[in-house]
């Protein structure tokens, strides 16, 4: 009688239990807890930033009921992301795919796994789009939007397509009131930098700032209203090596408009560390360009 | 593809008209509806505490007929609430199993919103527990990705064969409800009732 309507429950269903056994409870926060996804069975455990808020007495609840205490490896708070190492061998990685195929209208689960048993919400494929830098400057390679719902503890959890492969990690922190994905290109990239190097890059100029209305003619020149006063400049720093003075005016980096210190911290990305940059700035009034070669920071 | 989706389509809404016969409607004379669940066809039916708080209340049945109930049982810390009625040969709903519900698994919830009698909405099994932040570490609730709204408490969420499997009971946050599962109900009634 309802042959279709079963059949598809049924697989939803097997499709949250197969890969429900490559999600973890992520225990390092006060409140409730939330998800991680394993990454290799060696222990090493993908979650986001947010929800990491202590370095120390991490726990990880795994599929099978135990719970192993955790170390952290490194975070990226640009894109959410974060690495936990499990005191634990022979985990269950789930199947990873890129996200390449997804059409706006696809059916996704969010799978998550804040108490013993996994969890699940049902959605679909809300917005694609290209790649896009987050509010705290994280280049992700594609934004994908679902319209799921991301119950408490589900973020750090995976997104699951229909044959139950791991399209990416679930945030609710990236931006506000919106469920996005860091799809597995971007976390493949953040994971094995995390892993080498603890950290990811960023961008160091050796400058202090702060924000400056501009003269009336330059507003309407450049579209903006205001830029970055330098109030100090690091003898020897990249700024200072690049010829910017005490007391100019930072209007935009590499092309994109500097209205406020948060615009410079989100150009000041990884893959700008080393590149040569033109650098636009009032002095004496005047707008001028400068070349810069990005430092990174320690 | 989309033979698929209409064929679904079809029997989405022939279990929500299937559990529509069981649905009942609760009032109390006054504004605002409630929903209830036909149990047993001797006129016995299930319904939330919160839902006949005020007394006198007047169960509308499927066929029209309006009755006045008797509250043969309630239970608060449950929100659950027993009505007997005189009527017999009323439809009743097979019984699911709600031990054996499966996070992603679809369910329909049924109910009065706003008044809209007789309403479907459907979504997924969350999980199966207290719920998260709210203070009732030993509530046994199902989640489910469905929007609950006032006039769906006390009516059926059924699975996809049409087998009841809980009882339409709150939301928790905008997007999740809550509802009282079937095992839960049973051992209500037999506690109440034997």
């Amino acid at each position: 009688m309802t042959e279709v309507l079963r059949a598809v429950s049924d697989a939803l269903a097997a499709t949250v239990e197969m890969a429900g056994s490559g999600v973890v409870r992520v225990e390092a926060r006060r409140r409730l807890p939330a998800s991680g996804i394993v990454w290799s069975p060696d222990g090493t455990i993908v979650t986001a930033h947010h929800v990491v808020e202590r370095d120390e007495n991490i726990a990880v609840g795994l599929p099978d009921g135990q719970t192993v205490s955790a170390t952290l490896v490194g975070r990226d708070p640009t894109t959410d992301l974060a690495v936990l190492r499990a005191e634990i061998s022979n985990l269950t990685p789930p199947a990873w795919v890129e996200p390449d195929s997804l059409r706006v209208g696809h059916l996704v689960l969010a799978l998550g796994r804040p108490g013993q048993s996994v969890q699940a919400t049902l959605g679909i494929v809300s917005a694609l789009g290209e790649s896009w830098r987050t509010p705290a400057g994280g280049r992700v390679d594609r934004y994908l939007q679902t319209d799921l719902v991301m119950y408490p503890g589900f973020s750090g959890g995976p997104l699951v397509d229909a044959a139950g492969a791991v399209l990416g990690l679930n945030t609710s922190a990236l931006l506000r009131g919106i469920s996005l994905t860091v799809p597995t290109p971007t976390l493949h990239q953040v994971v094995e930098t995390l892993l080498t190097h603890g950290h990811v890059r960023r961008g160091y100029l050796g400058v202090s700032a702060q924000a400056v209305r501009l003269p009336k003619t330059l507003v309407e020149e450049l579209g903006q209203e205001t830029g970055l006063l330098l109030v100090s400049v690091e003898p020897d720093g990249p700024a200072d090596q690049g010829g910017l003075l005490l007391g100019d005016t930072l209007v935009a980096l590499d092309g994109q408009p500097v209205r406020h210190l948060d615009d410079l911290l989100a150009l000041l990305s990884s893959d700008r560390v080393s590149a040569s940059v033109p650098v636009r700035i009032v002095r004496g009034g005047l707008l001028q360009e400068v070349k810069v070669t990005v430092g990174e920071h320690d | 593809m989309a033979n698929l989706l209409r064929q679904m389509n079809g029997e989405l809404a022939a279990v929500a008209g299937e559990a529509r016969r069981s649905l009942v409607t609760i009032g109390n004379g006054r504004s605002g509806v409630g929903a209830g669940t036909i149990w047993h066809s001797d006129g016995l039916i299930l319904t939330n505490a919160h839902v006949v708080q005020l007394s006198a209340p007047l169960v509308s049945l499927p066929d029209g007929r309006s009755r006045p109930a008797r509250i043969l049982a309630h239970d608060d810390k449950l929100d659950l609430a027993a009505l007997g009625v005189d009527a017999s040969g009323l439809p009743t709903i097979e019984l699911g199993k709600s031990k054996q519900l499966r996070p992603g698994q679809w369910v329909l919830a049924l109910g009065h919103p706003w008044g809209v009698a007789g309403a479907a909405t459907a979504g997924v099994i969350i999980g199966m527990g207290p719920p998260p932040e709210m203070g009732w570490p030993n509530r046994e609730l199902i989640h489910a990705s469905l929007r609950l709204r006032p006039g769906h408490s006390g009516g059926p969420m059924v699975d996809t064969h049409g087998r009841l499997v809980g009882i339409n009971t709150m939301m928790a946050g905008p997007e999740v409800a809550l509802a009282v599962p079937l095992h839960v109900v049973k051992a209500f009634l037999h506690q109440a009732l034997a």
